[in-house]
């Protein structure tokens, strides 16, 4: 028994090195990005005035170039205003094609609700970065919601939210995945990030039958019902079949700089809940 | 009990740093010193081993809490407090390193900078490779510890230094 603790004591530290390994290790390999996310707009409820500051600062000298991209933003969105509203009031003196439905109930119709928010940390060095924003659940921030680029570009997806913050799975990171297609075609593959560099992403299993060339735009698919269809991705930069010469795999260089990101815009797929749930129990609706 | 005090405002300053401002600069992907790591290597050389581990595992935890990573940093933290005694064995050529009378401002410059790197390298080896979980992106991985060891080799090296030269021998 003495012999016992005696070699108790000589090992304890290791047993307890290895026991604290042990536990981190266990911890690390069943932490998904939703648990970090969990983690991270925990501690976010805490640390967030300070970074959320820092992030102002650094916000500020950025400031000069987000008024330009926001003023050309602007100017696109007069120009599609102006198209709807004469779409509109063709619709109008058409007393067939809205009759019975009011102004009130065709806004409710839309499927995407929009919002916008503030990064307040952004990494671009891990394997699996992710965002924080300074909008949470009390500012309407929901899971699952798209995030696009003032200027309309894919950034991400919300991962997780708490009251005040809420935690983004960008496209940088390689858990990420989302469907994209080339404009103009209808062939869609399968958006991921290799971790390399952070102005490009990969596409692969694209069908070989897809029309592509080097500088066509790849724009999401819509098939991931996160982002709406037709959300920039980025330009197709270089593509190769692959071995089995069924599929090419694409290297997209993105159009947004995720270097340099400091407003972003969130979209709600009002129906996702709905489509999720049908998808997820397709028997039982019928 | 002052000392302790101000090695605990050393291990805050650290965590603060790593997070509020190193992990907030985005140069890029290449480019992510781990200097945290800094209070591993100014802990007097003759901490008992049990404290190296435990103090290791919280310097670790604190991390992994405010930067949301699952468990990473106390992995690498721990294993390289752990190993840290024959770290410094290996750059002193010492047998013992619980001999007393060795401090870490009584190491000759080289072999202070010798025992920063290696701690350094350990740390983010680990650290960098068991955030990769393979070996694919190998030469990747290995850039991206050579770019950021670099950085944080050069701003530990100060911090301590200064920690010494400004803290403990006052």
């Amino acid at each position: 028994m003495y012999k016992l603790i005696e070699f108790l004591r000589r090992i304890y530290v290791v047993l307890l090195f290895l026991f604290i390994e042990g536990v981190a290790l266990n911890f690390y390999a069943n932490s998904s990005y939703y648990t970090q996310a969990k983690i991270l707009s925990r501690a976010h409820s805490v640390a967030g005035g300070v970074q959320s500051s820092i992030f102002g600062v650094k916000h500020y000298f950025t400031l000069r170039g987000e008024n330009e991209t926001l003023a050309k933003r602007v100017a696109e969105l007069e120009g599609e205003l102006a198209y709807y509203r004469e779409n509109d009031m063709n619709a109008a003196t058409d007393s067939l094609t809205m009759e019975g439905i009011d102004s009130a109930v065709r806004v409710s119709l839309s499927q995407y609700r929009y919002t916008t928010a503030r990064i307040i940390s952004n990494s671009i060095s891990r394997s699996r970065n992710l965002i924080t924003l300074n909008r949470g659940t009390m500012h309407g921030v929901v899971e699952d919601m798209a995030v696009i680029s003032p200027s309309g570009m894919m950034i991400g997806y919300v991962i997780g939210c708490s009251e005040r913050y809420s935690v983004v799975l960008p496209i940088l990171n390689m858990d990420f995945r989302t469907s994209g297609k080339i404009l103009g075609d209808e062939h869609f593959g399968s958006i991921s990030w290799s971790g390399n560099s952070p102005y490009k992403v990969e596409m692969t299993d694209l069908s070989k039958h897809a029309d592509i060339e080097i500088g066509d735009e790849v724009v999401s698919a819509g098939l991931s019902h996160y982002f709406p269809e037709g959300i920039k991705i980025g330009y197709v930069e270089s593509y190769a079949i692959n071995d089995t010469q069924t599929s090419y795999s694409v290297t997209v260089r993105l159009a947004a700089d995720m270097t340099k990101l400091n407003n972003v815009i969130l979209i709600e797929n009002i129906d996702y809940g709905e489509i999720k749930a049908l998808e997820n129990n397709p028997v039982s609706e019928f | 009990m002052q000392k302790n005090l101000t090695y605990a405002g050393a291990f805050l300053a650290l965590v603060l740093l790593q997070i509020f401002l190193v992990d907030n600069i985005s140069l890029s992907v290449y480019f992510h010193p781990l200097i945290y790591v800094a209070f591993i290597i100014m802990l007097p050389l003759d901490t008992p081993p049990v404290w190296m581990v435990v103090w290791s595992a919280l310097l670790g935890l604190m991390v992994d809490v405010m930067t949301g990573m699952g468990g990473l940093n106390v992995f690498a933290s721990t294993a390289t407090g752990f190993l840290r005694p024959y770290l410094v064995n290996l750059v002193t050529g010492h047998a013992g390193v619980d001999d007393s009378s060795m401090a870490l401002y009584r190491l000759p410059d080289k072999n202070f900078r010798w025992y920063i790197i290696a701690v350094v390298v350990m740390h983010s080896a680990i650290y960098f490779f068991m955030e990769a979980l393979s070996l694919h992106h190998f030469f990747h991985t290995l850039l991206r510890l050579v770019v950021s060891d670099a950085v944080a080799v050069v701003f530990i090296y100060y911090f301590v230094k200064l920690f010494i030269e400004k803290i403990l021998k006052r």
